[in-house]
């Protein structure tokens, strides 16, 4: 019996649910309420998985037909892959470290000058899963994970908007707004980095704010996030393609197209991705609802003077352009990054991503034009962009030994933080021999 | 009653805590408002009367919607009160 309660533990949308459960009771919702918003988490959850299962599905794919045109392994950096593969196998630890996480979060805020709280729900599923993959390949048990990985998350969450939050103001214009979103230290880089070229500016007392900035229409086009990561992966797929025809290896990919024309099946994988995307998203929205309304409330209730860490589009309406421009930047900082990997003949090559560079990219453009206007923007995000696809080689050979291959985690924070703990752990380990 | 779409460009982070505050104002003024969240793919068969998004987006998807209301400032309820009163004085 109690080997059946522990393999039912196993059931990571049971937990989320349960996370959801505590939430709602302790707002002390009606029994209505409490009930429909569980079971609407639960399958919340259940929807995120069968989007990230459909992508997963499809990363396969592409990482085949890339292999076998290009004879090397070229690893998406596509965070909500990573994320599904991750929960397939450690979901209990990964669902446990996020409720610790959440906790520790409003600890850390009611007792430490860290006071961000933080709300942005996926980020937080997706650095726990990094968290706890990096406990799990020291080898450490579950019990540790989840302790030692919630609070690492949780102070994290209180701790590293902090980074941002001159910036913030800068930005927003008051006191009141947090940046919840993992590349804190690479926007945090990236205002640094404008501010060092508005200081110079400034001297001949030259305006150059993104909002002067006409950009091409075309660019406009990737604001639409689904569409922008369809077109992406349609282009990735047809390279792949176009590789395997050249290398004689077109046999492969009519096998893997099955009924599908051979240049008809990369458009259709890049489309069958975005849809997998977009009902993945709807996951997201659905169980991350209640979590986050609960967060809100016991926040607002418990801490009055925390600061509220939202995700990056909040800040979108402040420079608009700017947000372009960081696409832009990042973006070619990640081909850089790309193309140095293939000069220096690594093993895997990480490959830029459509989603990470509009989001995080365009947060750095943010942060790179508070200060350095629209230069400070590009060369913000152009850096960082080069971080996002370059920082994940470091934790990638401990995840790929767990099973967790084909897709990184990109983000700044994850990486950074990540490696970091995985040393430290990796030099206590060797000291102690445990 | 009026119904109103609250969406952001994935309809993940932002998109939530504008509901979470759009509801909040709502509630507390009792303003005839019912919310739902999503995101820019949610525009496609909306039929309710207003979006409610982040600012730089209401800018672009004005002329598809039958009411944009852009925030700005996320967490500044009086922005929100003073835009939500605006549309319903537009409604009468």
């Amino acid at each position: 019996m109690i080997d059946a309660l522990l393999a039912q533990t196993r059931n990571t949308s049971l937990i989320v649910g349960m996370i959801a459960l505590i939430g709602l009771l302790l707002q002390k919702k009606s029994a209505s309420e409490v009930i429909s918003g569980t079971m609407k988490t639960i399958m919340g959850f259940m929807i995120f998985n069968i989007g990230s299962s459909a992508m997963s599905s499809i990363v396969t794919n592409f990482t085949t037909l890339f292999n076998t045109g290009f004879g090397i392994s070229g690893i998406t950096t596509q965070v909500e892959v990573a994320t599904g593969m991750a929960l397939n196998t450690y979901g209990t630890e990964v669902a446990l470290v996020l409720l610790v996480g959440f906790a520790a979060n409003l600890v850390f805020a009611k007792f430490t000058r860290f006071k961000a709280i933080f709300l942005t729900g996926q980020h937080f599923l997706y650095f726990a899963c990094v968290l706890a993959l990096v406990f799990i390949a020291c080898g450490l048990p579950a019990p540790v994970t989840i302790i030692g990985g919630g609070i690492v998350l949780g102070f994290c969450g209180a701790a590293l908007p902090t980074l941002c939050q001159k910036y913030m103001n800068k930005i927003t214009g008051t006191d009141t707004l947090a940046m919840g979103h993992f590349n804190c230290i690479g926007y945090a880089f990236a205002g640094w980095v404008g501010k060092c070229i508005g200081n110079r500016k400034s001297d001949k007392g030259e305006n150059s704010d993104s909002s002067d900035i006409k950009m091409p229409k075309f660019f406009e086009l990737f604001r639409d996030f689904i569409f922008s990561i369809a077109l992406f992966m349609i282009i990735l797929f047809y390279v792949a393609v176009i590789a395997c025809a050249s290398t004689g290896h077109l046999d492969v990919v009519q096998k893997m197209a099955g009924n599908d024309l051979w240049f008809i099946y990369p458009m259709l994988q890049g489309l069958q991705f975005a849809a997998g995307m977009s009902v993945l998203i709807y996951g997201v929205r659905q169980f991350i609802a209640e979590i986050t309304a609960a967060f809100v409330a016991i926040s607002e209730k418990y801490i009055p003077n925390s600061k509220p860490a939202v995700d990056c589009p909040a800040i979108f309406p402040f420079a608009p352009t700017a947000v372009v421009i960081g696409f832009v930047g990042s973006f070619f900082g990640g081909l850089v990054a790309m193309a140095a990997m293939v000069l220096l003949k690594s093993d895997v090559i990480m490959i830029p991503a459509a989603g990470i560079c509009f989001f995080s990219g365009g947060t750095c453009g943010v942060f790179g034009n508070a200060y350095g206007g629209w230069k400070g923007a590009l060369v913000g995000s152009f850096i960082v962009g080069i971080g996002l696809v370059a920082l994940p080689l470091f934790l990638y050979p401990a995840f790929a030994n767990l099973g967790i291959a084909g897709a990184s985690f990109p983000n700044v924070d994850y990486n950074i933080i990540g490696s970091i703990l995985y040393n430290v752990l990796h030099f206590f380990q060797s000291i102690f021999g445990f | 009653m009026y119904k109103a779409l609250v969406a952001c460009r994935a309809g993940m982070g932002s998109s939530m805590l504008l509901k979470i505050k759009a509801d909040q104002v709502i509630k507390e003024n009792d303003m005839p408002i019912v919310t739902e969240h999503g995101n820019l793919d949610s525009l496609m068969g909306f039929n309710g009367d207003l979006v409610i998004t982040m600012e730089d987006l209401a800018l672009e998807i004005k002329d598809q919607v039958p009411y944009a209301l852009g925030i700005r400032n996320i967490v500044d309820k009086v922005e929100f009160k003073v835009k939500l009163d605006a549309f319903l004085e537009s409604k009468k």
